[in-house]
């Protein structure tokens, strides 16, 4: 089967197996193995990318439903010149430890940030909460997220003014 | 770091090609690569500061949110096969035959390896009564009894199913008081299933017992517990034109476990390299060797490297676990709940293998009695061998098991005294020049004052009803 | 997972062509998180799989004469975010809310959880007490069925081979009528339902009475049933807090569940009454909101 999306804003292509699930195609044909293979049944979140902004769990959707659309992984998330407020912030708050959750974790964040600039801690967990962690605790990784969203705030109020 | 110590700031910048100046045919130029500060993770020479308390950033934060971080299963090399090893799916069996003919015709399937090709099909930390490969006997259902080499993972998989195994199925025993009975099945004959007997006697308990004002009695239990660590048990290995073996694994302990891997292939282990990278997790579950001689031999049959990642399945049944304990406590106290003698004895469940049972049973019977200042003291710790997934090291070795259980009973005690839980444990608990259970004399100890502050903080008395 | 094809369906029409092709090789992948679960520990792979995703006729949420119209492939996330639902039928959105956890709902739909089938779906018993029906397409001719006949055993649906579950049509009647939905999990995000309980009710006039109550419960039955004895209780009956609690304990005593590792059926019956009383009370809140 022959597959076109776009990752991480450039166009790839790949010719694979029809029952290949999007974190296969990223990780094996693509070369991207921020996202990570935890328990392949979608109860970890380690596999999060965002498919046209909305977080999924990349062990559980096919490559072809993927078929021209938009995915982002880990590895799309710096700017050229900048790294992301979550990637600063989760950097600051020594939110990762073993760091394997962390490009799932982050994404599933930039997801919530994206819908929500100011959201509650409430809010904030209940985004994350098909994200396991099993080092930190997520204290530190609720407050980076914390973090990043007011350094979000800022710097459109910043732009606005 | 202070601002006039700041280095400045690196740029690499790329010009990309315009528009004008790309041939019609030439692919849209690649986006300028990142440039991100650079920023000295130690101060400068000569202007060290005091170095505790300062902000220091993680050394691997950077990568982590970059999503660089390269974990075993993230690595690949040229011509690199995939490993599976098939599970036994029965707890206690005789292998009569392993037929691997059809998985060995399948295409892409390179090698199949069975226990019997292990040079040295036998390891552990303590007693080498581990197989790498299941080869006479199963012990436990998670024990691998063949493994197969594909050019794929999915060929893997398929392949170790067309491997038939006939097996004679044994009688099994998963709860270790019955497997302590003379007339238990027997996990590994022709020994009996104690493997591993530990005692403290210090003072005379049973003495002591009459004097006391009262005597408790109470039955605590924990249960197997499973690491969780999110990166599962993984590693790659392969062989130079010289014969020396390199392993990348998630191996914590790699001294030993280079150790383990060279006298089970009976390698000079000067021929034995073993690369540990960032491990997503350990917790002790990754504290010894699991797949990584299979992996070995996989690659020597093929000429080629071989990588082999545990499923999360893999992961409950084919790796070592926390120890489940029973926990049989007596003590005896005076009126004002000062504890006269206490009497312990612990059912360690090791699961079918030893591993690090040793040490498990070693902390868990120094640490039963508790912090407390205990003069007469009988700990008698048992070993047990049940067919079920073997249980190794875990955080604590023993130490949380046992708290649960000291600290659950010194509640009940303090409730039948109707004494404050705090103030019970003031009355008991070590102090500067306290002696432990085995007589080790301490120092720096903090209990009671930490007890009292954090009681202090809390509005411990505030609260109590 | 062991090989099979994939093919994509713009609308219905091309994935029942499919189903009549090929028949019970085929599997319909809405959002997949249950399919591919299952593919995944299946001994043998299916011959080919169809997506439904991105069919046109499936993926529409719409009011139209007979009411809310929801497609077979709406994803929970969708309808969380739908301002028809959160109008309508709150009360689905947050059964939706509660299904996995948001990744899962990127991807899943509430069609596909009608479908699968299980004990416990949260997508199941606030259709029901909102008397939910569902349209299902065949070859050949369509036809419509209420949803508790829809839910046969577990794992299994009314669908023949050759059909599929097209839409899920919430009446004219039910639109706005004071509903809530209780779940208890062992914890918050990505649980299985120990049980789970819906109830709605409208409240009648001059005297506040309960009117047309309906109580469904989950994971206590081999499918999602309904707590027909508690509901003829309310039935006519004043609104109170007593009268709450009361008919929690009746459908505790009409609920059916069994002992398994996750839960014993005495506590699962502990839940169904407290869970069934703080259903109805907080449609009673609803009620009083509007």
């Amino acid at each position: 089967m022959d597959i076109s999306l776009i990752v991480n804003g450039e166009t790839r292509s790949a010719s694979v197996p029809a029952e290949t699930t999007l974190l296969g195609l990223l990780r094996d044909h693509l070369q991207l193995t921020g996202a990570k293979l935890g328990c392949d049944v979608g109860d970890c979140g380690a596999c999060t990318v965002l498919v046209d902004g909305k977080p999924v769990n990349a062990c559980l959707m096919l490559a072809g439903q993927a078929q021209g659309r938009e995915v982002l992984t880990i590895e799309g998330l710096a700017d050229a010149g900048a790294l992301h407020p979550l990637q600063k912030a989760f950097e600051e708050n020594a939110a990762l430890q073993c760091g394997f959750c962390g490009p799932g974790i982050i994404l599933a964040a930039k997801a919530l940030l994206d819908r929500t600039g100011d959201p509650t801690d409430g809010e904030i967990r209940d985004a994350l909460s098909g994200n396991l962690c099993r080092c930190t605790g997520f204290t530190k990784i609720v407050q980076a997220v914390r973090d990043a969203a007011r350094t979000q705030r800022d710097a459109a109020a910043k732009r606005a003014a | 770091m202070s601002q006039d110590t700041k280095i400045a700031e690196a740029k690499i910048a790329v010009q990309p090609p315009s528009e004008a100046e790309l041939p019609a045919h030439r692919p849209a130029a690649l986006p300028a690569p990142p440039s991100f500060p650079i920023e000295a993770l130690v101060p400068r020479a000569g202007e060290q500061t005091q170095a505790v308390g300062q902000r220091v950033k993680r050394s691997d934060a950077r990568a982590h949110v970059l999503g660089q971080t390269r974990y075993i299963d993230d690595l690949s090399f040229p011509g690199m096969l995939h490993a599976k090893i098939k599970r036994a799916g029965i707890a206690a069996a005789r292998i009569v035959r392993v037929d691997t003919r059809e998985a060995e015709s399948m295409p892409g399937v390179m090698a199949v390896l069975t226990g019997r090709e292990i040079p040295v099909n036998a390891f552990g930390p303590t007693l080498q009564d581990q197989p790498l490969l299941a080869s006479d006997r199963v012990f436990h259902a998670g024990d691998g009894v063949a493994a197969v080499a594909a050019v794929t993972e999915q060929i893997a998989a398929e392949a170790i199913e067309r491997i038939r195994v006939d097996y004679e199925p044994l009688p099994a025993v998963f709860d270790p008081l019955e497997a302590m009975r003379d007339d238990a099945p027997r996990v590994h004959p022709p020994g009996g299933n104690i493997f591993m007997r530990k005692t403290i006697r210090k003072g005379d308990a049973e003495t002591a017992f009459a004097r006391a004002y009262r005597v408790f009695e109470g039955r605590f239990s924990t249960q197997m517990v499973e690491h969780v660590a999110l990166e599962p048990h993984a590693s790659i290995a392969s062989w130079d034109a010289n014969s020396r073996l390199t392993v990348h694994s998630t191996l914590g302990r790699i001294s030993l476990g280079r150790a383990d891997i060279a006298r089970t292939l009976q390698l000079p282990i000067n021929r034995v390299r073993v690369v540990a990278t960032i491990v997503g997790g350990n917790f002790g579950g990754k504290n010894e060797i699991s797949q990584e001689p299979v992996l070995a031999l996989l690659a020597r049959k093929t000429g080629r490297p071989v990588k082999g990642v545990f499923t999360r399945a893999e992961e409950f049944t084919a790796t070592t676990t926390r120890h489940p304990f029973i926990m049989e406590y007596k003590t005896g106290v005076t009126a004002q709940g000062r504890i006269l003698a206490r009497k312990v004895r612990l059912i360690m469940d090791g699961g079918a293998y030893c591993s690090w049972g040793e040490t498990t049973l070693w902390k868990a019977c120094i640490l039963c009695s508790g912090p407390y200042n205990i003069d007469n003291l009988h700990v008698e710790a048992i070993a047990v061998y049940t067919n079920k997934t073997m249980a190794g090291a875990m955080r604590g070795f023993g130490a949380p098991q046992v708290c649960f259980a000291y600290e659950s009973h010194m509640d009940d005690i303090a409730a039948a005294l109707g004494i404050d839980p705090l103030e019970i444990r003031l009355l008991n608990v070590f102090e500067e020049g306290s002696k432990s259970s085995t007589g080790q004399v301490l120092h720096s100890v903090a209990v009671k004052d930490s007890l009292r502050r954090a009681a202090a903080r809390f509005g411990w008395k505030e609260d109590r009803p | 997972m062991k090989p099979f094809d994939f093919i994509v369906a713009h609308d219905s029409d091309e994935a029942l062509a499919v189903l009549a092709r090929i028949g019970a090789g085929a599997r319909l992948l809405a959002g997949g998180t249950d399919l591919l679960v299952e593919l995944k520990a299946a001994a043998r792979a299916p011959a080919v799989v169809v997506d439904i995703s991105r069919a046109s006729d499936l993926t529409r949420i719409a009011m139209t004469e007979e009411g809310l119209v929801i497609g077979a492939a709406v994803t929970h996330g969708e309808i969380l975010d739908s301002p028809l639902i959160r109008r309508w039928a709150p009360a689905v959105a947050d059964a939706c809310h509660s299904i996995g956890a948001v990744q899962t709902r990127s991807l899943g739909t509430l069609g596909g959880n009608l479908v699968t089938c299980v004990p416990s779906m949260d997508g199941g018993p606030v259709l029901v007490a909102l008397d939910a029906l569902v349209t299902i397409a065949g070859a050949a001719a369509r036809r419509r069925i209420a949803l508790e006949e829809f839910f046969v055993a577990p794992r299994r649906t009314a669908l023949r081979p050759d059909e599929l579950l097209l839409e899920i049509v919430i009446p004219k009647k039910s639109l706005g009528k004071p509903a809530d939905f209780q779940k208890f999990g062992l914890r918050k995000g990505q649980a299985l339902a120990l049980v789970n309980v819906a109830a709605s009710f409208r409240v009648g006039e001059p005297r506040a009475t309960f009117v047309e109550p309906r109580i469904a419960l989950g994971a206590v039955a081999p499918t999602v049933m309904r707590a027909a004895q508690a509901e003829a209780f309310l039935e006519g009956r004043t609104i109170s807090l007593e009268a709450m609690r009361e008919a929690g304990r009746i459908a505790a005593a009409e609920a059916r569940p069994i002992t398994d590792f996750r839960a014993s059926a005495e506590y699962r019956r502990d839940l169904i009454a407290v869970l069934t009383r703080r259903a109805l009370e907080n449609a009673r809140a609803r009620a009083q909101e509007a």
